[in-house]
């Protein structure tokens, strides 16, 4: 019977082409336009870590004075100092934890064989490796030791490894950053995530870096911070060494917590720290306060998605109506005028629940040719965002979901303004038209 | 106007299509005027003024890696090198590019910290006495630093005594205008300020407050060191295309990178802005041209439905423009009841957004102005169905009874 309607609906799309196709349009540019702003958001919302996003956690730990305000809306400061960093990584937690914080070099072979070049770093403990993810194409993470000596070593992704090596193994190689060798010990393939979500201090949207070094270094070698630092506190900083002992915030830390105890654990862990510290002078207030964040929460936090991404997302969704109001007086207008052909099919013995089911398959019909035509319109809205935006290279595009959204979509919008118009059309009084013949 | 009851009666037999049609124009002006207001709101922002010759200045940053040469002399060098260009009007070394979206900021007091004074937030920029006329600012009150005032140290011990600051900053911390002169503090140190410059954007146009700038004259040696450089006009490009192979040419350890003009870093941190306003402009065009093909198709479909009566009509003596008017009148009385409906359903959706994002108020203005605009949108709409109308002929009517 499926498949009988389906015929019967081509054959009602040909009879009047000129009012399918305009119905047609409507859905299609209504969709583009939805599809458009709902795939940017889609993408921006995105969980960039499934199989993980609710076990790596990020600590926010409450360090100002009594009386003393931060501007997040959990009043909490979202990055670390060094010493509670440097702390929490070296507590004897049974969990994986590392450090994070981003910095960039002058990156260059030693011999003058290439053109030296700028590239980013990322300062991690090794846990960071496999707590992301990361797989290796060549070697293997630093060992402890060396993390713990701050030995100069560093693991590079694929993209790097292409540009200076070929994609060879250069395991064992020498890199140059600035004027200090280091020693290649693995190649990780290149992170791909469209969420910055591990550092979402400058850009969401940015690139990952190319580089991985043992954090130690950081204090070895005076190396600076590329992201944001903040204080709160009226502190003589002009040194290294006081930047370290300071109240400045400006590292990033993650631990990954597979179960709700282990979770709860550690929140009892981080009061208990906070508490030892107090002994020392520092987290003067009465009421000490953590929080723990998942990727999920963090992003949420975070607001990666924009505001003007949701305003676009909830104004295209009503161009959507608007869309289907349109389409249900066409559909109105269409049906109607078959109403003695239906008159017809009634008296011949066609059950109102058929008409009805006939019409439905009708509009589905147009639903998925709109759908499917929205999703040439989208790709259309989709490449005008890239070229004005290309910091949004990786986010304007649609991916499986979305591009099986786009006409389920069509659809039931479709099926949702065809409801009415089927409705009032199955309800023909045959005796009415088989007079007027 | 006596026509009002008889449209009302025969409206009254077809209600869905009049309500479709009036549900289209109250949604279509509620987002519009939203949408409107939206896009200027950014244009505004977009249109502001920064307060430099965007056109004809451009950054760019050196990181040097090689050891052999000192720092600080270096920078000078390059210094040197770039302003005796040719086409190059000046150039600085600064601690932060204005406009680029990356820099530092403090509060700024009246007494020295831990004291509590009055403070004001403003970005510091860092650089020798060439840095304001790199900038192209001209000064209000005062005077630009001498070469001897410019700090410049391998240490972070020393400090200046001295600043020029942007108007909109001093005029926070003193507002009857006295700011010349007095002393602010920075921490606990001390910095008289020595001239004021008219108010030009900082690092950030988005920050709170994105004119306050305090200029201080302190030259550090950095690894990573920006410049500044204001050519003549029209030979930025030309400078700028060689100014990295330039530089290496004078000493090769070192990487040349953030090549940006000014305008152009202007524009990329502003993407999103421009990215929203051209979405909602697409989205408004697209829009209005949906809905004014919906008056259309409806008002078609109405014609065909009653072409007999308008025959009749014809037949007994209405003249052709009394059946234009029947149209439009018919159209306007569901225009105006969709554009009230319309007027409210924008009013609430400019709270909704108001509440939930950084959006102002939308100003009544915007919504009379949408509604008037849809109201002769539709009545182009309905114009031309309406004239097919006029030309059925009396005999139609005649014909099939």
């Amino acid at each position: 019977m499926f498949t009988h309607y389906l015929d019967l609906s081509w054959r009602s799309f040909k009879r009047t082409p000129l009012v399918s196709i305009l119905m047609v349009l409507a859905i299609a540019i209504g969709i583009g336009v939805t599809m458009t702003s709902l795939s940017v958001y889609h993408m921006m919302s995105m969980d960039p870590i499934p199989s993980k996003s609710q076990q790596l956690f990020h600590p926010q730990l409450k360090t100002m004075d009594e009386g003393i305000n931060w501007w997040t809306s959990n009043d909490m400061p979202t990055q670390l100092t060094y010493q509670d960093a440097v702390n929490l990584q070296k507590a004897e937690v049974p969990a994986k934890k590392s450090i994070s914080m981003r910095s960039g070099f002058s990156v260059h072979l030693g011999d003058g064989s290439i053109k030296p070049f700028m590239s980013q770093a990322r300062f991690i403990n090794a846990d960071f490796f496999s707590m992301f993810q990361l797989e290796f194409v060549f070697g293997d993470s630093w060992s402890l030791a060396q993390e713990h000596n701050a030995t100069p070593v560093l693991v590079i992704d694929s993209q790097l490894n292409d540009k200076l090596f070929a994609g060879t193994n250069s395991v064992g190689k020498q890199l140059y950053l600035d004027d200090k060798a280091f020693l290649i010990v693995g190649v990780i393939k290149q992170w791909t995530t469209h969420i910055k979500y591990y550092d979402l201090n400058n850009g969401a949207f940015n690139e990952t870096e190319n580089i991985y070094m043992p954090f130690p270094l950081v204090e070895a070698n005076q190396y600076e911070n590329w992201g944001n630092t903040n204080g709160w506190k009226h502190e003589s900083i002009r040194t290294f060494e006081e930047k370290i002992r300071s109240e400045h915030v400006w590292l990033q830390f993650w631990v990954e917590l597979p179960t709700r105890d282990a979770k709860k654990d550690y929140g009892e862990f981080l009061l208990a720290y906070m508490q030892e510290q107090q002994k020392i002078g520092r987290f003067n207030r009465k009421e000490l306060d953590f929080a723990l964040h998942n990727v999920t929460e963090w992003m949420e936090f975070n607001n990666v998605v924009s505001e003007d991404n949701k305003v676009m997302v909830a104004l295209s969704f009503m161009f959507l109506a608007v869309c289907l109001a349109n389409i249900l007086g066409l559909l109105l207008a269409k049906f109607l005028r078959r109403a003695p052909e239906i008159g017809v099919r009634r008296a011949l013995g066609a059950s109102k629940t058929q008409v009805f089911y006939q019409h439905l398959v009708e509009v589905s019909l147009l639903g998925l040719f709109g759908g499917l035509l929205g999703i040439l319109v989208a790709q259309l809205g989709l490449w005008g965002v890239r070229i004005t935006r290309d910091y949004y290279e990786n986010l304007a595009t649609m991916d499986i979901t979305m591009l099986l959204a786009a006409p389920a979509i069509a659809i039931v919008a479709c099926l949702v303004a065809g409801l009415y118009p089927a409705w009032l059309v199955c309800r023909t009084n045959p005796a009415v038209y088989l007079k007027s013949q | 106007m006596l026509e009002i009851k008889p449209i009302f009666k025969a409206l009254m037999r077809s209600k869905v299509g009049a309500v479709l049609l009036l549900l289209q124009i109250a949604i279509t002006t509620a987002i519009v005027s939203n949408a409107a207001f939206i896009i200027y709101d950014r244009v505004t922002y977009l249109a502001q003024d920064t307060g430099y010759d965007e056109e004809n200045v451009f950054s760019f940053a050196i990181l040097t890696f090689g050891k052999d040469r000192d720092l600080m002399q270096q920078t000078e060098l390059d210094e040197t090198f770039i302003r005796n260009l040719p086409g190059v009007i000046d150039a600085a070394a600064m601690s932060a590019v204005p406009l680029s979206g990356s820099g530092s900021a403090t509060g700024f007091t009246l007494k020295p910290q831990p004291e509590i004074s009055k403070r004001a937030r403003a970005a510091y920029i860092q650089g020798d006495e060439h840095v304001l006329n790199t900038l192209g600012l001209t000064l209000l009150e005062g005077r630009n630093f001498t070469s001897d005032e410019v700090v410049v140290t391998e240490s972070a011990r020393e400090v200046p005594n001295v600043v020029v600051v942007t108007k909109t900053f001093i005029d926070e911390l003193f507002p009857e205008g006295n700011g010349l002169g007095q002393t602010i503090y920075m921490g606990d140190l001390p910095a008289k300020v020595i001239g004021i410059v008219e108010s030009v954007s900082g690092p950030w146009l988005k920050d709170s407050r994105p004119k306050n700038i305090v200029f201080i004259p302190l030259m550090k040696a950095m690894k990573a060191q920006n410049f500044v450089v204001r050519t003549e006009s029209g030979a930025r490009e030309e400078i700028m295309k060689n100014i990295e192979s330039e530089l290496l040419q004078q000493y090769p350890d070192r990487v040349i990178d953030w090549l940006t003009a000014f305008d152009k870093s202007k524009d990329e941190y502003n993407a999103g802005d421009i990215l929203m306003m051209r979405m909602l402009i697409v989205l408004i065009a697209v829009l209005v041209g949906v809905t004014a093909l919906g008056i259309f198709g409806l008002t078609l479909f109405n014609i065909s439905k009653r072409t007999k009566q308008i025959g009749t009509r014809r037949a007994l003596g209405a003249r052709k423009s009394a059946i234009i008017r029947y149209f439009l009148i018919e159209n306007s009385m569901i225009s105006l009841v969709g554009l009230v409906i319309g007027c409210f359903a924008a009013h609430t959706l400019g709270q909704l957004l108001m509440q939930h994002y950084e959006i102002p108020v939308l100003p009544i203005g915007y919504i009379i102005g949408t509604a008037l605009s849809v109201f002769v949108m539709s009545w182009l709409a309905v114009i031309g169905p309406a004239k097919r109308a006029a030309d059925i002929s009396p005999s139609i009517a005649t014909r099939s009874i």
